[in-house]
């Protein structure tokens, strides 16, 4: 190990209720400091939280960076993840995040602004026309990346309509609750996008698996792997990964655009539905013979809506930055809320080194708040550290969740899951944390 | 004695409604294609709101319920939307503003899903002689022709209903699912099906989901092909009213272009892409590859492709062979009401053997060489000289051709053996036999030994149904189909010891999984055992395959409601890249 590598490594886990906020202290000799910060964002805080809780989470992290904060990562672009970034007139949490100028922020290749296209612009085929900037990022990103920030965007505005839809259809509290949790937080928090693009001192690292973090130089003595996202070539050469067509976004966000007239069902006119000259009722009170199935349509509806939320929530997650910090011998794995078709990339058969990397992981943050599909059997079955002994080689895992507020097909986080990383590993989840207790400290000794 | 129209003559027993006979981008000379179809009469209250169907038209993404339907003939007896017709039976002139009304007007949006899900329905029941229910309670399903903003459309068991979606089209109107023959076809087909096979839903092996799938777009094309003025447009795209037709055009080729392709293209126009590739790329497989052991071919729709283009090639090959027969009225044409009527005369056999062979089918863990073997046994139990148009030699090779072969358990000639056994049939009655699921069960159970049935599972009979048949002979032909299951639910760990089933290496011990076994027992109009068609639950290889596709599919792992499959796997087609 290098003289100037860091000494100890203290991993700080906020209490952002479901979200993920981890503040990564590395402690090197005569007291030097230096601090990456790993995603700020909340969807949801725990009930009694106090007012203004993330504003004194960023104080305390300006307590603790001063002015060493290297980098800021975030990991995918979902409110549970960045909400914390956003301004609010000089005096918002990322304000406060903004003012610390870190070196550089680092988020997934999908968030390189000049992969965007212009609704107005040249489509390319392959890297086509446009400014000099445009053209270095689709050839840095390769076949496929334009159409998969395309899609991303249709999903942004999918997410918008669903949520909408949630609002004014009729479902029950529950299930609008479901579809407004997932859709809000796939929506697309302009605000704190914004603030990330140009807060650091650097131009922005966007990174994809192989790539360089452009953190090695900043922090001396550790190298730090990103092991994903994968771009869409490098996706693309994995058989089994669910082929999801980015074409179909696109086709959806206009399927779902039928509006003004048809689709604002809130405003009252006539003339907002499709057939106006036909309409019979509007409700609230509908033909007795018309009810059952009109609350079975509903129903049916509300799954519907559901499961394209699911399923573009998904797909945004797998954009999450997977990044392994190996200092000395001890490995750190952050892989924001990628789920298996991110990960099967990384634990491809042809991945030698990122198998042999993840064998020998210390210290894991659980993928997804504990989501039944972000921690695949295929990588929790790599770590060799797991054990149900006790320690200081175990295993160690930290998990921000809240739980009750998120279903995908299944509760988050999953009980299955939990009961087997409290048996194998030294868990840690922020649903320990006693009540105004904004915080708790995880030193790794290196 | 008077029947209510105060008529002594019995009432009519059909009436003809206007559809759009493919989907409003289908015209001819710029016109939307329509067809007079005849559905069941019944005296329909407003919805329509019929004995088998009921459409009510609920948009729940404007909370919008439109008017009721009313399908009643105006004082010239003219159902609505009914084009006038010259003594001749031709229509000379559409109203002005007819095509637009057809988009615009949802009383014929109303009027061309009831009409397709009435005809289609009355197709099974003709197939199979007997009334059909829907895989849903209650006797009337529920039809929303405009449910929903989404480019989807599925049948759930859940909610009684077929729900149709809207969305808006590239050219930034909106498109109407229910306007499509085809998906509305297909969509009451998966409800019918599903009240034939109701186990059919329940996560079994790759062949199973595809079937669904499959035989709901089989369906949808032959019932298509049976609307003449369509097929005479594909033909040679000539809407001139030309009677001859090139022999050009009659190559398999040729037909192969036109008729299936071109209909792929007319599809995919506004809607989506995932229709319209289905149909095309069924068409455009290759024969001759190793398709049912092939990856890319273990995902339901993919898989649905290969029984789709056996069948419509095996279409094509008899209709050609047929086209044969026919002579030429000058050098080198044909007549082509004549090549149109030996299109529709192929379709409809192939649609009525198609049905018929679905109660030839073992009622869980069903294979595609389960399919063709009923196929198989149904047409020879109808028409047992085959040489005349080669139906089941057709079908023979054009499964081969996409890797489908019949039943190992079958005969040479790939159909079912007859049943031999000797059986106690003096504990029961004949006549309670024919409708009774106790008599049906005690039978059974009598004879357990001889059906070979394990005696560790529940066992339920689940249908009775007498269905009668038109034989060759012209007489009718009595049977009765009787179904019955077998499940067992045991943990992962009991299932080699118990049922030498090999779990897959992974699988939790612990886990719940439950099993299924059964048959179908087919009596003759004297009551004895026709056939018998089962699945053994003990048979360890297909269970052990069962098991290592659903772990490994993710299915034993998910708590997907059976009732709602169809959305979540139209939506998977409609997503699936190209």
């Amino acid at each position: 190990m290098p003289k100037s590598a860091p000494k100890s490594v203290n991993i700080r886990t906020y209490q952002v209720g479901f979200g993920d906020c981890f503040l990564l202290s590395f402690n090197y000799a005569g007291g030097k400091k230096k601090h990456v910060l790993i995603d700020f964002g909340t969807k949801a805080l725990p009930k009694g939280s106090p007012k203004g809780l993330m504003l004194r989470i960023a104080n305390d992290i300006k307590a603790v960076v001063g002015n060493d904060l290297v980098a800021v990562v975030a990991t995918h672009r979902h409110q549970d993840h960045i909400s914390g970034f956003k301004r609010r007139k000089g005096k918002g949490p990322g304000d406060i995040i903004r003012s610390l100028k870190p070196k550089v922020v680092i988020q997934p290749w999908t968030e390189q602004p000049d992969l965007a296209r212009k609704a107005t612009g040249p489509t390319s085929k392959r890297f086509g026309k446009g400014t000099k900037k445009r053209i270095a990022a689709l050839k840095r990103f390769g076949k496929g990346a334009e159409q998969r920030v395309a899609a991303l965007s249709d999903i942004h505005a999918i997410a918008a309509q669903v949520v909408e839809a949630a609002q004014r259809g009729r479902f029950p509290k529950s299930m609008r609750e479901r579809l407004s949790f997932i859709g809000e937080d796939n929506v697309k928090n302009l605000d704190a996008v914004k603030n990330l693009m140009d807060m650091g001192q650097k131009a922005p690292v966007y990174v994809f698996s192989g790539s360089s973090s452009g953190l090695n130089r900043l922090l001396p003595g550790v190298k730090v792997h990103v092991l994903g996202p994968p771009t869409v070539e490098q996706s693309d050469k994995i058989k089994s990964y669910a082929k999801k067509s980015d074409q179909y976004w696109g086709f959806q966000a206009r399927a779902m655009r039928v509006v003004g007239p048809v689709g604002r069902a809130h405003a009252k006119a006539k003339g907002d539905v499709l057939f106006p000259r036909h309409v019979a009722s509007r409700g609230p009170n509908f033909p007795v013979e018309t009810r059952w199935f009109i609350y079975h349509s509903r129903a049916a509806q509300a799954e519907q809506l559901l499961s394209i939320v699911t399923m573009l929530d998904k797909v945004m997650n797998n954009t999450s930055v997977i990044l392994v910090f190996e200092i000395g011998k001890k490995k750190l794995l952050f892989p924001g809320d990628a789920q298996l078709e991110n990960w099967l990339f990384a634990l491809d058969g042809t991945n030698v080194k990122y198998k042999k990397l993840l064998k020998s992981i210390d210290l894991y943050k659980v993928g997804h708040h504990g989501s039944w599909n972000a921690t695949p059997k295929k990588l929790w079955n790599l770590f060799t550290k797991k054990s149900t002994g006790s320690g200081p080689a175990r295993l160690k895992t930290l998990m921000s969740t809240l739980e009750g507020v998120f279903h995908e097909e299944h509760e988050v986080p999953r009980g299955k899951l939990v009961t087997e990383l409290k048996s194998q590993s030294d868990l840690f989840s922020t649903q320990q944390l006693p009540k105004g207790k904004i915080s708790e400290d995880t030193p790794v000794q290196v | 004695m008077r029947n209510m129209r105060g008529s002594q003559h019995s009432l009519a027993n059909t009436q003809k409604l206007t559809i759009i006979a493919q989907d409003p981008s289908v015209k001819i000379g710029g016109k939307i294609l329509v067809a007079e179809v005849e559905v069941p009469a019944e005296e329909l209250l407003p919805g329509p709101r019929g004995y088998r169907v009921n459409v009510i038209d609920f948009d729940t993404a404007t909370s919008t319920l439109y008017q009721p339907a009313v399908l009643k003939p105006d004082a010239n007896g003219l159902y609505p939307f009914e084009l006038k017709k010259d003594v001749h039976g031709v229509v000379r002139k559409r109203p002005q503003n007819y095509d637009k009304r057809l988009l615009s007007d949802p009383t014929f949006h109303a009027q061309n899903v009831y009409a397709i899900a009435m005809r289609t329905l009355s197709h099974f029941e003709f197939a199979l002689g007997r009334r059909v229910p829907w895989g849903s309670d209650g006797h009337q399903i529920h039809i929303a022709p405009h449910a929903f903003v989404d480019a989807n459309a599925f049948y759930s068991r859940d909610d009684r209903a077929i729900f149709f979606g809207y969305f808006m089209g590239p050219s930034n109107k909106p498109i109407y699912t229910c306007l499509s023959h085809d998906i509305v076809a297909h969509e009451t087909t998966h409800a019918i099906l599903d009240g034939i096979r109701s186990r059919y839903l329940e996560p079994s092996s790759p062949d199973q989901a595809a079937f669904h799938e499959g035989f709901a777009d089989v369906v949808a094309l032959l019932s298509m092909f049976s609307l003449p003025d369509l097929v005479s447009q594909l033909l040679d795209l000539d809407s001139s009213g030309n009677h001859l037709i090139s022999n050009a055009h009659l190559t398999r080729e040729a037909l192969r272009k036109s008729i299936l392709l071109g209909l792929a293209e007319e599809m995919g126009l506004g809607l989506s892409k995932g229709r319209e590739s289905a149909l095309r790329r069924s068409v455009e497989l290759k024969p001759g590859k190793p398709y049912m052991s092939m990856p890319e071919f273990s995902e339901a729709h993919d898989r649905g492709e290969l029984l789709v283009a056996a069948v419509m090639n095996a279409f094509l090959d008899i209709w050609i062979a047929r086209l044969d027969k026919i002579g030429f009225i000058s050098r080198g044409k044909k007549n082509r009401s004549l090549v149109v009527e030996e299109g529709a005369r192929v379709a409809s056999h192939l649609l009525t053997m198609a049905i018929r062979a679905i109660d030839y089918c073992p009622p869980t863990d069903m294979t595609f060489g389960d399919y063709l073997s009923a196929l198989l046994t149904i047409d020879r139990e109808v028409v047992p000289d085959d040489t005349k148009y080669g139906y089941r030699g057709a079908l023979l090779k054009n499964f081969k051709n996409f890797d489908i072969v019949p039943d190992a358990d079958a005969g040479i000639d790939g159909t079912w053996k007859r049943f031999d056994k000797k059986l106690v049939y003096s504990r029961t009655h004949f006549d309670s036999m024919l409708r009774d699921k106790e008599e049906v069960f005690r039978f059974i159970w009598e004879n357990r030994e001889a059906f070979e049935i394990d005696e560790r599972g529940y066992i339920e009979v689940q249908s009775v149904w007498p269905s009668i048949r038109i034989g060759p002979d012209g007489f009718t032909l009595r049977e009765t189909v009787a179904e019955y299951v077998q499940i067992m639910t045991l943990q992962a760990r009991e299932l080699k010891a118990l049922l030498k089933i090999e779990p897959p290496r992974d699988l939790p011990a612990t886990m719940r999984i439950r099993i299924y076994g059964g048959g179908v027992l087919i009596f003759d109009e004297y009551g004895q055992i026709k056939y018998k068609i089962a699945n053994r639950i003990e048979d360890r290889k297909r269970q052990t395959a069962r098991l290592k596709y659903l772990w490994e599919s993710g299915a034993l792992d998910s708590e997907q409601k059976a009732g709602m499959r169809f959305a979540q796997l139209h939506r998977a087609r409609m997503s699936r890249s190209e």
